[in-house]
Formats: structure tokens, C-alpha cells, sequence
């Protein structure tokens, strides 16, 4: 879908991206992760052209970007950034049909679709399709400018930290919105962060850069387990890499179906994580939980051996 | 309970007409009426012969006056946010701390230095004082287009691009709306002091409502000069005042 084939970047005598090769699979959930001025946002933004390339090439679907114009190309992708970048001086719902319109969908269209996607993101339509941006929430914004991302149905969104500059709960819930939204909609997402939490929950692709390069990809399991240098290792947590996968296994995965044994006292959803289930376990002083379905009802459990010692079942 | 509503949403549009429309009148009644203050004028200058200015009516030199002032300011805009917004875009870049420093060079060149500069040129009569007026109003409007454009939030042009803008339709839609209560501001600056400038137009022959005021001091007649001195001043009341009721609409 996306093909980033030995691509470098170069601002006079300074590269800012030196040689990386990175494909992208429709419909995969790819997170750029890496500190400041590794070469990440240069990378989100050579794929839509803000920023053209120096060598290499970058194919969408098969073909070269630079075979359409820069306009036409971005119009066929989402974008969404950090400061949300909302007009100002128009309504919510303008803002979202901004690329409709730019397409030249007929009107009554635009104000469906913008109806559609406002839904979709948690928007009551009466509510905030007259408003004006400065009148939203951090969270509202948001989801504004994720909504306008989508709004004219592109195969490819592209991200620059969208969720940056919210509160950690906000955040929190937008991201697992996004997941929800991406499974449903399939679209193909690159994803820029510098929050490894965030890039984790997200990722189904991590690419891991430093200093223009990219220095590890694949699943964030695999590159939680054996990652290829130090560098890699303390970006993703160092000693709290442990914990990092953990949070990203459902306690369904390692539990036990209920043996002959007392039921324990303390319980456990089955789709919360691993992690979750230590910090219970840990708080509550057992070594033993239940794991319960949505109904409360036990259906398995899960003891702190099988939870730690679980790698060896693998 | 609507009707009330309607009312007071009346008079308040009524209100803020309410300076303009005051100042506008009594300019309009000082133009008409100055033969009536002999007396008070008298008191001014008790030797002269005449002491209200009868060379020209008073409505003829105040639409004069609008008429070259407002020419200049048009073509002080058209030339100023031209300029400005040329060298805010991508491929004039390089351009855009010569324009900012020639449009303030502009202003530290005073008009009567520009009007016998032009009089050779352009020969006596309106042009010289438009051109001088054009130069002398350009820095604020420049510098006002220039701040209002650089002002705009970063994220919001890189989104505008993001989305696939074309450069026009960031200008149209983006730049110009949100910067346009800042350009306005620059307009209503370089106005209200060219009202006052275009004055000296008179000195080489573009007559206007200078003329009372140059006459005056050229024949020692005080009178005169407060004639010219108050309808100027009244003018440029009528006209700041339009320009606040512009600039007080509500700005998304």
C-alpha cells in the first residue's frame, strides 16, 4: 500500500533522513516512535509531499508519489496533527467537509457524510456542528480534526502525535477509540508518536528511528522480546519492558479453565491485560485470581505463576 | 418577546451607527453652515475683509478631498496588500525584508519632500499629492498585511496544505479571512492620517479642503485655517469612526 524504498532526506548539508526502506500493508496500523528529531515527521510528511524527498522513491498502491501533484495526492489521504490545526473561523461542521468541498462533492453530500462522521466520532450533530473551534475541548478538537481527516473516505490516514497535547485520560480514550475505528474501517494508518505507551496500544507495524534511521520494525511483541540493540531496548522501556508487554496480553491468553479448587476471592475481566491483572494481584496480596466474562460470571483463572512463568506455554 | 428582542437588536445596530452618523452630520452641517458663524469668526480676526473662505463651496473641496484620498488609499491597499502577500508566499520569501523596510522608507519620507519631487514630473495639480499620499500610507498597510499573515497559527496553514489547498484557496479561505481584522486595522491607520496629509495638496495646486488653511496662512487669516483645520479634523472623525464600526463586527 505504502513503500518507502531506500529514501533519504537532506535539508542543505544535514540529513534528516538517511536511506530507509519501510512497507506499509493495507489496512495495518504502522507507528513511527522515536525522540526528537529522529527523522519521524520528516518521514510521515514526505509520504503526502509537504516534504519532497531526495533519493529514494515512495510509492502508494504501486505508484510514484511524484506522479501526481502535490494537491491531488493530498487529497487522497487523511492528515491530522498535533495542534489539531482547526480554521478557526469556521464552524465545526465546515471545518470537517473542508475536503469534500476541495473535491467538489455536491453539497447535500458533504452535509451527509458530515453528519455520518460526526456520529461516528461522539459528536452530537446539534450540538457542535455550529461551533466554532475555539468554543471545543482539547478532546473535541480532536476528534474534529481526526473526523475531518476522514471525511472524504481516504484508504490512508497519516498522524503527527494527534493526541500530544491532551490529558492522559482523554488521550487514552481516543486511542482505543482509533483502534476501534481502524479495525471497523480498515484503513491503513501511519502513526508518528514519541510516547511508547501510545505507540504500543496502537501498533500493529512499530518502526523504531533514531538519528534518521531506522533502527528496528515489526510487531511490538517481537521487538518488546528481542530487541535489536540498546538503544532499542531502553526506548522501549528498559527494566519496565516486562511490564510494557504485559499490557499488551488479554488475561485470556494465559488463563486456566476453573479447576477443583476454592474459587479465589479476587477477580479479573477476562479482556483486561496481563498487567492489570499483576497490579491486582499485587495490590490485593493474591496469588490467585478469578477471571470473570462482562457478566461477572467466573470463567477461568489465572495464577502469578502462570502469569510470570506464561513465556515458557508460548 | 420576539418583537422585543427584534427592538433591542435594532437599537443596538442603531448605537453602533450612532458615532459615525453624528461626526458625518456635523461635518455635513460645518460645510453648510460656516457662513453663519461670521460672528464667531469675527472674534478671531476683527481687521480682515472677509472672514469666512467663499473662494470655493465647501461641499466641492470636502468631495475633493474624499476623492484623492480616497484614490490614494485604494491604490495604497491594492499595491501595499499586493506586495504583502507576494512576499508571503513560498517563492517570494527572499523578498520580504525589502518590501518591509521600502514601505517604512516610504514613510520616513516626508510628503512635502515627495510633492516637490513629483511636481516636476507630474507637473501642478492632483497627481503629485496621490502619489505622495500612496507612499506615505503604504507602511501601515504593509506592515499590518505582513503581521496579520505571519500571525496566523502555524498548524493551521500546515493542515490547510495537509488537506490538499492549492495555494490560492489557502490565501482566499485561510490567510486573508483570519488576517483580515489586522489588515483592516492597517487601512484605518493609513486613511485617518492621509485625510489629515492630503492638505498640503493644496500647496501645488490640487485644490481641496487645504486650500482655506494655505490661503489662510498665506494672507494671515486665521479664520481660514481654523475653517480647513475643522472640517479636516471633522472628516477624519466621520471616516476612523466608519472604520471602528467595520472593525467591531464580530470576528470568528
Amino acid at each position: 500500500m505504502i513503500d518507502l524504498i531506500h529514501v533519504t532526506k537532506r535539508f542543505g548539508e544535514e540529513t534528516a533522513v538517511e536511506d530507509i526502506s519501510l512497507s506499509v500493508a493495507r489496512g495495518e496500523f504502522c507507528v513511527l516512535v522515536g525522540t526528537s528529531g529522529c527523522g519521524k515527521s520528516t518521514t510521515l510528511r514526505m509520504i503526502n509531499r509537504l516534504i519532497e524527498h531526495s533519493e529514494g522513491e515512495i510509492h502508494i498502491e504501486g505508484q510514484q508519489i511524484r506522479a501526481f501533484r502535490g494537491e491531488t495526492l493530498r487529497r487522497r489521504m487523511g492528515y491530522a496533527i498535533q495542534s489539531t490545526g482547526l480554521f478557526p473561523h469556521w464552524t465545526v461542521e465546515r471545518n470537517i467537509g473542508l475536503v469534500p468541498r476541495l473535491l467538489k462533492w455536491p453539497a447535500e453530500r458533504v452535509r451527509e457524510r458530515v453528519e455520518e462522521l460526526m456520529t461516528l466520532l461522539g459528536l452530537a450533530v446539534d450540538e457542535f456542528a455550529g461551533k466554532y473551534p475555539r468554543q471545543l475541548s482539547g478532546g473535541q478538537a480532536q476528534r474534529v480534526g481526526v473526523a475531518r481527516a476522514l471525511a472524504a473516505d481516504p484508504d490512508i490516514l497519516l498522524m503527527d502525535e494527534p493526541f500530544g497535547a491532551l490529558d492522559p485520560i482523554t488521550r487514552e480514550t481516543l486511542q482505543e477509540e482509533l483502534r476501534a475505528l481502524q479495525a471497523r474501517l480498515q484503513k491503513t494508518i501511519v502513526f508518528v508518536t514519541h510516547d511508547m505507551d501510545e505507540a504500543l496500544r496502537l501498533a500493529d507495524r512499530l518502526v523504531v528511528m533514531h538519528q534518521g534511521r531506522i533502527r528496528q520494525q515489526g510487531h511490538p511483541l517481537a521487538l518488546l522480546r528481542e530487541p535489536a540493540d540498546d538503544f532499542v531496548a531502553s526506548l522501549l522501556g528498559g527494566e519496565d519492558r516486562g511490564l510494557k508487554e504485559a499490557a499488551l496480553l488479554p488475561v485470556s491468553e494465559r488463563m486456566l479453565p476453573l479447576g477443583p479448587r476454592l474459587v479465589a476471592r479476587e477477580r479479573v475481566v477476562q479482556h483486561a491485560t496481563l498487567r492489570e491483572a499483576l497490579s491486582i494481584m499485587l495490590w490485593r496480596h493474591a496469588e490467585r485470581l478469578t477471571v470473570v466474562d462482562d457478566e461477572d460470571i467466573p470463567i477461568g483463572e489465572l495464577s502469578l505463576r502462570r502469569l510470570v512463568g506464561a513465556r515458557s506455554h508460548d | 418577546m420576539t418583537r422585543a428582542l427584534t427592538w433591542r437588536a435594532g437599537t443596538q445596530a442603531g448605537r453602533r451607527w450612532l458615532a459615525p452618523a453624528v461626526w458625518l452630520l456635523l461635518l455635513l452641517a460645518a460645510c453648510l453652515g460656516m457662513a453663519q458663524l461670521e460672528g464667531l469668526f469675527r472674534l478671531v480676526e476683527p481687521d480682515s475683509r472677509a472672514v469666512v473662505y467663499a473662494r470655493a463651496d465647501f461641499l466641492v473641496l470636502l468631495g475633493r478631498h474624499l476623492l484623492v484620498v480616497g484614490v490614494a488609499g485604494l491604490l495604497a491597499i491594492l499595491v501595499g496588500v499586493g506586495a504583502a502577500v507576494a512576499v508571503t508566499r513560498p517563492g517570494g520569501r527572499d523578498f520580504l525584508p525589502l518590501v518591509a523596510q521600502l514601505a517604512s522608507i516610504g514613510q520616513t519620507f516626508p510628503p512635502v519632500a515627495v510633492l516637490a519631487l513629483a511636481v516636476p514630473v507630474l507637473g501642478f495639480g492632483t497627481l503629485p499629492i496621490i502619489v505622495a499620499l500612496v507612499l506615505y500610507g503604504l507602511l501601515p498597510i504593509v506592515r499590518n498585511t505582513l503581521a496579520g499573515i505571519e500571525g496566523i497559527d502555524p498548524g493551521v496553514r500546515e493542515a490547510a496544505r495537509g488537506m490538499g489547498m492549492t495555494g490560492g484557496q489557502l490565501l482566499r479561505q485561510v490567510e486573508l479571512p483570519l488576517a483580515a481584522p489586522v489588515i483592516l486595522a492597517g487601512i484605518r491607520t493609513s486613511v485617518t492620517i492621509n485625510i489629515a496629509t492630503a492638505a498640503i495638496g493644496a500647496t501645488v495646486g490640487a485644490s481641496n479642503l487645504g486650500d482655506p488653511i494655505i490661503s489662510g496662512i498665506v494672507n494671515g487669516n486665521t479664520a481660514y485655517v481654523l475653517q480647513g483645520a475643522v472640517l479636516i479634523g471633522l472628516l477624519a472623525l466621520t471616516v476612523d469612526s466608519l472604520f471602528a464600526r467595520l472593525q467591531s463586527r464580530p470576528v470568528r
